[in-house]
């Protein structure tokens, strides 16, 4: 009986991922989503010559779990003239999303390279960039949502300001993802990095336009500094947040960090490399390999996670150290210039091919 | 009444009263006495440059900032007991001396600052974004400056100018050599940059007079009570860090004075605000009254 | 060459990153956080904390009531036959501060004649926080004596 289970198409296809997609968001993401609070505030400590918080636990390290007990436990909101179901669904659809995209990231090579039966992700869709794609658009109706039913003017605004400045960003980072998929010939994530193994360097290298142009409107995208005029407290109270409290406010905040985790992972996968070290097919370098762990599976995991943090420390180094755009500069920016640079990359990375 | 810029506000008082009743401060004192101004120029500009970035985004500015403000106000503790309720002068001189080893520690600090102030400008001065917010935002022209009484840098800035340290000169500021910066454009941007030519500035005169520092007494000759003539008045104003300020006093020959007015930089440049506006956006408006510099004490009084 | 220089400054973002190197030049400097339940900041010699009185010294001239510019400073005292001398000798009764309105400004400490002084505020206490205002914040003569032997608030307040 626990034969056929195992061996069922069921079990492939649908129990595994699902086993996989629940750990890894559970014992994976949400971890790294609350720890990464602290790193911010940490990081930010030190750039500004301060320590950050290190009162609760040694180095501040149980700090996150100070803050979801708090969040939890605060007074759940519901403003009066709110529209309720709006208003309950908005933080879902920032969250969900964000999420969702973890299922198609690659954290590590595929059974047959690993060598292992175990993939290290959860799947491999063909059309993996277009789910990322429409996944990160999706996210833009929460906070539509979210300003629209608070019923208050400045959440409308935030809202509305968040929500356009997240759109026009959507299409220069799209173009800027069709770059590395004019180079590797296939939308699967996994195939691009493997595309990135057989050429021998990462995808940077060639299209480093588009890599720029990726993690501006990816930093645009998630509301950070220097783009986070709509949630800035002294611009705009606290846009489109400003009336959720508690678990709620929570769940946006953790929205964000994943975003901005996912948005770290695509262009980990897309320009950097996925879990290959670099220069990947050069054997001077193949120490880097670690090859005594014997698990070419949890190397992966390894650079992969390294290539991450050190993406999520730029984001946190542009939060300390830019100030802010204004929001018409913003859109300035968006479609006045990452446009024109990302569809100019796009043909002469397709110029390229074909002269090739 | 400027909680931010005490010494100048001292200054000034004292110096109306001393004009009133015809006191002569000793050498020593003038000279400790601009060292202060001095220093609480700089300290008053640090606290104006860290509260404008963080209000345009800019957050690390202001731990920067506040890190020098912290040397600085130690050495104000270190002279007369307090950090911002500095109650360092009397008229006819200063109440004490200056401890021992203070000039050491000042030249210290002065000698470690303009590599700082090198650091908020690398920071600040060519960074695109904080040119995009403040270029061309709050444009006040010296036509409208003259009109509605603006002083200070907001002045220098539109091209006049006017500094009453060497306009009228008081003190110590006849034996120091320093430069007045005047910029052209009136805006944000230039206030900017007059302000932070004016910590250079101030960090110059400081080492002069720290140099030049004459001995003996420190404080004038004088009755314990002070009385003005009946019927006699005097306007002093001295460059605060925020424009002029002046104090307007009127004697009746008791100890008390008949009247005592003080003339505010803040709120004068805080009339400016509606004209700086026009035809901007809302979210222009944060780096507006930032850079008119109002402490609001001053304005209220 | 301008052209070139112009592209340069505009596109290779040099502005950008020299911010960038400042900031992460400063991470690794000393971090200035004084943490404070167990490290204190010291203040300076001269720092005008909160008062002592020396009822030896003091000459109960009331200079320093005078002087005070909010008045809250409040002494009264009474004239005694001191029979060992024969000599009339003031007795203070009352030298009461109210520390709610006092801005520390030190016009008392500088009025007094005596020398030592017997009013002084240098006592660099500066953590004169508590949970009520009119049990530690109206100090009368004996606390005023008895400063530098006084707890920490936390032990006499929060019960």
């Amino acid at each position: 009986m626990l034969q056929a289970l195992t061996e069922s198409p069921v079990f492939e296809y649908v129990l595994v991922p699902a086993i996989k997609i629940s750990l890894l968001l559970f014992a994976g993401v949400l971890p790294l989503i609350t720890y990464l609070v602290l790193a911010e505030r940490k990081i930010l400590g030190f750039i500004q010559v301060r320590l950050g918080p290190n009162r609760v636990g040694p180095w501040g390290l149980l700090q996150p779990i100070a803050d979801v007990m708090k969040l939890m436990v605060k007074e759940d909101i519901l403003p009066e003239r709110a529209i309720k179901w709006a208003f309950i669904l908005a933080p879902c659809l920032v969250v969900g999303p964000a999420f969702v995209i973890f299922a198609v990231i690659p954290f590590g090579p595929p059974a047959a390279e690993a060598g292992s039966s175990f993939n290290w992700f959860v799947t491999d869709i063909n059309v993996g960039v277009l789910f990322v794609v429409a996944m990160a658009t999706i996210g833009v109706y929460g906070l539509l949502l979210g300003g629209w039913a608070s019923n208050s003017k400045f959440s409308l605004l935030g809202g509305l300001r968040s929500a356009a400045q997240m759109i026009s960003y959507e299409v220069p980072q799209g173009f800027a993802i069709v770059g590395p998929l004019i180079l590797a010939e296939s939308m699967s994530m996994v195939d691009i990095v493997e595309a990135q193994r057989t050429a021998g360097y990462w995808f940077i290298f060639p299209q480093f336009l588009a890599f720029f142009i990726y993690a501006v409107a990816g930093v645009a995208e998630s509301n950070r500094n220097p783009f986070d005029l709509p949630e800035a407290e002294s611009e705009l109270v606290a846009g489109f947040h400003t009336e959720y409290s508690g678990m709620r406010f929570a769940l946006f905040f953790l929205g964000e960090y994943a975003n901005m985790i996912v948005i770290s992972a695509v262009a980990v996968t897309l320009f950097l490399g996925g879990w290959l070290r670099p220069f990947p097919n050069v054997e001077a370098l193949a120490f880097l390999d670690f090859g005594f762990l014997n698990s070419p599976g949890l190397v992966g995991l390894l650079w992969f996670s390294l290539k991450i943090f050190v993406f999520l420390f730029v984001y946190i180094w542009f939060r300390g150290t830019f100030p802010r755009y204004r929001f018409d500069q913003l859109m300035d920016l968006g479609w006045k210039w990452l446009i024109p640079l990302s569809l100019f990359n796009v043909f002469m990375t397709g110029l390229v091919k074909i002269l090739r | 009444m400027d909680y931010v810029a005490a010494a100048t506000n001292n200054l000034a008082y004292v110096g109306a009263v001393e004009k009133l009743v015809g006191l002569v401060v000793p050498p020593r004192a003038s000279f400790i006495r601009t060292i202060l101004a001095e220093l609480q120029r700089i300290s008053s500009h640090l606290l104006w440059l860290a509260t404008h970035a963080i209000d345009i985004g800019a957050m690390t500015p202001f731990f920067y900032c506040f890190r020098e403000r912290e040397l600085i106000l130690d050495l104000f503790e270190e002279y007369c007991g307090a950090r911002l309720t500095l109650n360092c002068m009397r008229p006819g001189g200063l109440p004490f001396d200056l401890p021992v080893g203070w000039e050491d520690r000042c030249r210290e600090f002065v000698s470690m600052f303009p590599e700082k102030i090198a650091e908020y400008e690398g920071l600040l001065t060519e960074n695109r974004i904080w040119k995009k917010r403040t270029v061309g935002i709050g444009v006040l022209s010296p036509e409208q400056a003259l009109d509605y009484g603006v002083t200070g840098p907001m002045l220098r800035a539109s091209g006049i100018g006017l500094d009453l340290r060497k306009a009228t000169p008081y003190e110590a500021y006849p034996e120091v050599e320093f430069e007045v910066p005047v910029y052209h454009n009136g805006d944000t941007y230039d206030r900017y940059l007059v302000r932070m030519k004016e910590m250079y500035e101030a960090a110059r005169i400081v080492v002069q007079c720290l140099d030049k520092l004459p001995e003996g007494p420190i404080m004038a000759k004088r009755p314990r009570v002070l009385k003005a003539q009946k019927d006699s008045e005097t306007y002093h104003a001295i460059e605060g860090p925020k424009g002029e300020i002046g104090f307007y006093i009127t004697g009746d020959g008791t100890p008390n004075p008949d009247r005592c007015h003080v003339r505010p930089p803040s709120f004068m440049n805080l009339q400016v605000l509606p004209e700086l506006c026009k035809g901007h956006l809302i979210a222009d408006l944060v780096a507006i009254l930032g850079t008119t510099d109002i402490v609001l004490g001053e304005v209220d009084r | 060459m301008a052209i070139v220089n112009r592209f340069l400054d505009k596109f290779m973002l040099l502005d950008l990153f020299a911010g960038l190197g400042i900031t992460f030049k400063n991470m690794w400097k000393k971090k200035v956080t004084v943490q404070y339940p167990e490290e204190r900041w010291e203040p300076a010699h001269r720092f005008r904390g909160m008062f002592r009185l020396d009822e030896d010294r003091c000459i109960k001239c009331t200079l320093c009531a005078r002087d005070c510019p909010i008045d809250i400073v409040y002494i009264d005292w009474h004239q005694e036959l001191n029979p060992a001398t024969e000599k009339k000798v003031k007795v203070l009764d009352r030298f009461d501060i109210d520390v709610q309105r006092c801005m520390f400004c030190g016009l008392c400490e500088e009025a007094c004649p005596t020398d030592p002084k017997s009013i002084w505020l240098t006592t660099k206490t500066y953590e004169l926080a508590t949970y009520e205002r009119w049990t530690n914040l109206y100090v009368d003569m004996d606390e005023l004596q008895e400063w530098h032997t006084r707890p920490d608030y936390t032990d006499r307040e929060v019960l």
